[in-house]
């Protein structure tokens, strides 16, 4: 009966799967070179468990009802408890099954380093990405451009991306389509590489919780033609807004749900001076409350 | 100034008198503190339950205490998982649910400190101090006032835990409470400062019970049981208890660290001024990580006792069991990195501890085929315990593999921070721990108590209790593998909102099952004659604990055994069928020396509690009154030398003859 039960549980999990992968926006409807090789991956490894798992659950409701006291069987040995053959058959295979799979895993995690460049002929594009109390900073530093909560970047083109975090708790920085996430803090710069290989609109997010406004902290994420991207750059070069400094320190004030906006010119060196706000800031105080800077309200 | 003095931060804006929920809940909890007083004092117990328990030194009423602690704490855990269950059922498009994030942020933060905290410890404890003794043949744990100190300080840190809810804010920070998040800039009220001082006390109630029980193992086995005779509980919990050693002081240090931060503005973990948050992240995780092995490992150990009895047959592959279980314990503290893989640490670095982690596995998956061929031609009585371990034989491989999938650090780049962490650590958590303690709970609860738990009812709890299970948790992996991520107060993405309405479905059936449980437990009590365990020996056990009367008596046993084999009550059983008699009666009694209860460790952990509460408020007089009541009664305690007696052998005698009148 409870056989029966865990079968049709699997088989509607199956179903599910089959029928709405067009509806998935994660890891496994991949839009990127990055989150297709994870995408690989994780069924790779799926297979190799299940090599062990499936013998276990199996073996483990068929000892369960056979061995019943109630159904008589006649072989009961109380005293067997010990075998070479099948203690070394149990501790091998899993051996063998690890080695496999560390193996792979070293590999894999050569290659898809988020903070390794992925082979291709064209120069990667530079996005410098700063979290902000519950919005996202993307400065294009050569197009000397700079939007909120907006990200467009163009298909097969790798895109290398700087990240850090400004006035906001820890937070990571993540387009599930595309690839890896990775943290963004304070202080410290991480990269990332992603490369997307097919046009369209993805969401973006932060993955790691830093606060109140952290459910709302999405963008949207617009893989284009290379074309498209340089007719993008243009027109949001045609922006009457700067990101100056004071532009940009009215950033640093919490928001909930910012609408997206666009700079036309960025403040020099503002990636860098925000780390070093950070490296730099010494005392009791917090740099941005030293500011006069409203703390995260809570 | 005075009332500043004595109240610090503390005013009456503190308590948040215009949340209905919370209010209902410190309602509730106060009308049910009242109605036991009430009923305490209508019966004219005071004098037993200060004398008798609260002063007990007897492991075997401390580890009942932990059991009803246990009990209390996971209503309120479950409390909260309904909440952020039903708030993520509804808060879909438009729709914000009943929950503003403020209060959202503290009841997944609570959930989880709860859980594992005041939940899992005490119910493992509770586990330890029921069988650990009494396994090992001796009278009582090596310390038995530094038991009763360990217990009262987890008691006074989750009531510490508690408190929060009324009295201010609990932290919003997730349950492991990352700077610069907790720190005091992004946090500058009390909740942070609640979660560093229950878990600070409750902390170094852990680590004095570590202490404990190792002691207790290492030189209290009764005569010829040696280390590689023990039974396999006594060495998960060994194993468990050098975890404790060795990681809790991490977290001590750790916690006193992020207060020095908020207190006295210093710079470990702040974002600035030479702070590194990433050092606080390592090292909360270099104890988080073998924490999960602390509650795990009695876990295994309790199904090998279980897989053994209601299989009627020895335990497969003992030695394997012994060294798999060693290697775990080595091996966990070499992975705490995989829980942060995306940090931005090297290829270098991400694939030696995804490969360590894996390695894990197969120590565990040993281990389970282990038990899986301890079945293989057994004679298997499925009663409730057996049961669970059925269940959990197919969560644990769910959870155990989809742990080896996070594991790869590419892999990890997709899920971390993903519902499907959630499920993974559910399943393991859930599907491995708390099974495992319930079959334990159940396992052992005649011993305690000297009566059976209900087996109908307990059946269609743990029916409930697994098929619950599954709907909650199997929705998770899909929504994590999808982009959703854990700690999410409301989504915009209408297509994730049927996951979350199964998996609200599955937390009903949880709650159902636990209703249940609670009617099996009063069911049981009402017909506890019906149940009575007379033999001391309900499952037919293999373990020292079995040959003594259930409950068992004061001094556990009245000669201490000799033991020459694995198994030996087994053996014992075996080898006396042939004469038709179980217990020798022509016994010599003698005169037995016992502990003397003692006030000292309540005492001892009420002021602590009151020296933690001060110190969230920055209440300098009421903190300075609580480290010297702690102090003086700690100093006082070393000069009291009355601190045992003799219990009769005429006493003794009347004792076992009872039981063995009962038992014919």
């Amino acid at each position: 009966m409870r056989k029966l039960f865990y079968c049709l549980i699997l088989l509607a999990a199956c179903f599910t799967l089959a029928a709405c992968e067009n509806h998935f926006i994660g890891m496994l409807n991949p839009k990127g070179w990055i989150a297709n090789e994870e995408r690989k991956l994780f069924f790779d490894t799926l297979a190799l468990m299940l090599i062990v798992v499936l013998p276990v659950i199996i073996m483990s409701f068929t000892f369960v009802y056979h061995y019943q006291v109630s159904h008589r069987i006649k072989e009961y040995k109380p005293n067997w408890a010990h075998s070479y053959f099948l203690e070394t058959l149990w501790w091998g295979i899993p051996c063998i099954i690890i080695v496999v799979l560390a193996i792979l895993t070293w590999k894999k995690t050569y290659e898809l380093d988020p903070y390794r460049k992925i082979a291709g002929l064209q120069q990667p594009l530079l996005i410098q990405v700063i979290a902000l109390p519950f919005k996202w900073l993307f400065i294009y530093p050569e197009q000397n451009i700079a939007t909120v909560n907006y990200l467009v970047i163009p298909v097969g083109q790798t895109v290398e991306y700087w990240i850090t975090a400004d006035n906001v708790p820890m937070s990571a920085f993540f387009i599930p389509q595309l690839g890896s996430q990775i943290y963004a803090m304070a202080g410290m710069r991480t990269r990332l590489h992603l490369l997307a290989n097919q046009e369209g609109d993805y969401d973006g997010l932060d993955t790691q919780y830093n606060g109140g406004g952290f459910s709302d902290m999405h963008f949207p994420v617009h893989v284009v033609s290379p074309e498209k991207m340089q007719q993008w750059i243009k027109q949001t070069k045609m922006s009457t807004h700067a990101l100056t400094d004071a532009a940009y320190t009215s950033l640093l004030i919490p928001t909930i749900n910012n609408a997206p906006q666009f700079f036309a010119g960025v403040a020099n060196n503002l990636f860098d001076n925000v780390i070093m706000t950070y490296m730099n800031a010494l005392g009791t105080i917090h740099p941005r409350q030293q500011q006069g800077i409203v703390v995260q309200s809570r | 100034m005075l009332q500043k003095l004595f109240f610090g931060n503390l005013t009456l804006d503190s308590i948040p008198w215009h949340s209905a929920i919370i209010m209902g809940a410190g309602a509730f909890m106060l009308l049910s503190v009242l109605a036991i007083v009430a009923a305490i004092t209508v019966y004219k117990k005071w004098s037993y339950i200060w004398h008798e328990w609260i002063c007990s030194v007897d492991h075997k009423k401390i580890g009942i205490m932990y059991l009803m602690l246990s009990g209390i704490m996971i209503l309120r855990g479950f409390s909260d998982a309904i909440l952020m269950r039903s708030q993520q059922a509804i808060a879909a498009g438009t729709h914000l649910g009943y929950l503003p994030p403020h209060h959202y942020d503290q009841i997944f933060s609570a959930h989880g400190v709860i859980m594992i905290f005041f939940v899992a410890m005490p119910m493992m404890f509770a586990l330890l101090n029921m069988a650990i003794p009494l396994q090992i043949g001796a009278r009582d744990v090596a310390y038995p006032y530094l038991n009763s100190v360990s217990f009262w300080l987890t008691f006074v840190g989750a009531m510490l835990c508690n408190a929060s809810l009324v009295i201010g804010d609990f932290a919003n920070t997730g349950w492991l409470a990352y700077p610069p998040l907790s720190g005091i800039y992004y946090n500058p009220g009390p909740g942070v400062d609640y979660y560093i001082w229950s878990l600070q006390i409750s902390g170094v109630g852990t680590l004095l019970a570590g202490i404990n029980f190792i002691a207790t193992i290492i030189k209290m086995r009764c005569p010829g049981m040696t280390l590689m005779r023990m039974p396999i509980f006594v060495w998960s919990a060994l194993c468990a208890m050098i975890l404790v050693v060795l990681a809790f002081p991490v977290l001590t240090v750790t916690l006193a660290l992020l207060f020095l931060d908020r207190m006295f503005d210093m710079h470990f973990f702040t974002e600035f001024a030479g702070g590194n948050i990433m050092m606080y992240i390592n090292l909360i995780w270099v104890w988080g990580h073998p924490e999960v092995y602390i509650l795990i490992l009695p876990a295994f150990g309790i199904f090998s006792e279980v897989v053994a009895t209601f299989s009627q047959k020895r335990l497969f592959g003992y030695t394997t069991m012994v060294w798999a279980i060693a290697i775990i314990t080595f091996l966990s503290f070499v992975v705490w990195l995989h829980h942060f893989f995306t940090m931005g640490a090297g290829a270098d670095v991400n694939a030696f501890f995804g490969v360590t982690t894996m390695i894990i596995a197969i120590p565990t998956g040993v281990k389970v085929f282990n038990w899986l061929f301890t079945m293989y031609q057994g004679r298997i009585i499925l009663s409730t315990p057996m049961l669970w371990v059925t269940a959990f034989f197919t969560t644990f491989a769910i959870g155990g593999m989809t742990g080896v999938m996070m594991a790869v650090p590419p892999i990890d780049f997709q899920v971390h921070n993903s519902l499907f962490l959630v499920a993974h650590f559910h399943n393991v958590i859930i599907g491995g721990v708390l099974f495992g303690y319930f079959a334990g709970i159940i396992y052992w609860f005649p011993k305690a108590f000297g009566f059976k738990l209900d087996e109908k009812i307990g059946t269609w709890a743990f029916i409930f209790w697994v098929t619950g299970f599954y709907f909650a948790f199997m929705p998770l992996y899909v929504l994590g593998l999808n982009g959703f991520m854990r700690r999410v107060n409301h989504y915009s993405n209408i297509t994730y909102q049927p996951y979350f309405i199964v998996a609200a479905f599955g937390t009903a059936l949880i709650l159902i099952g636990i209703l249940l449980m609670i009617l099996q437990l009063i069911v049981s009590i009402k017909n506890r004659e019906a149940l009575r365990d007379k033999t001391g020996d309900p499952w037919n056990g293999r373990t020292l604990e079995w040959s003594v009367s259930s409950p068992a008596p004061l001094y556990n046993f009245a000669e201490i055994p000799t033991v020459n084999s694995l198994d030996p009550y087994w053996a014992f059983k075996q080898a006396h069928l042939a004469e038709g008699r179980v217990h020798p009666r022509d016994m010599h009694y003698h005169d037995i020396h016992m502990p003397k209860n003692t006030p000292a460790g309540f005492i001892i952990a009420m002021f602590f509690g009151l020296l933690g509460f001060a110190l969230v408020w920055h209440m300098w007089i009421p903190g300075i009154i609580g480290f010297i009541g702690m102090m003086t009664a700690m100093i006082a305690r070393t000069f009291n030398t009355d601190t045992d007696y003799y219990v009769n052998a005429e006493l003794v005698k009347r004792t076992e003859l009872a039981h063995v009148r009962e038992m014919i």
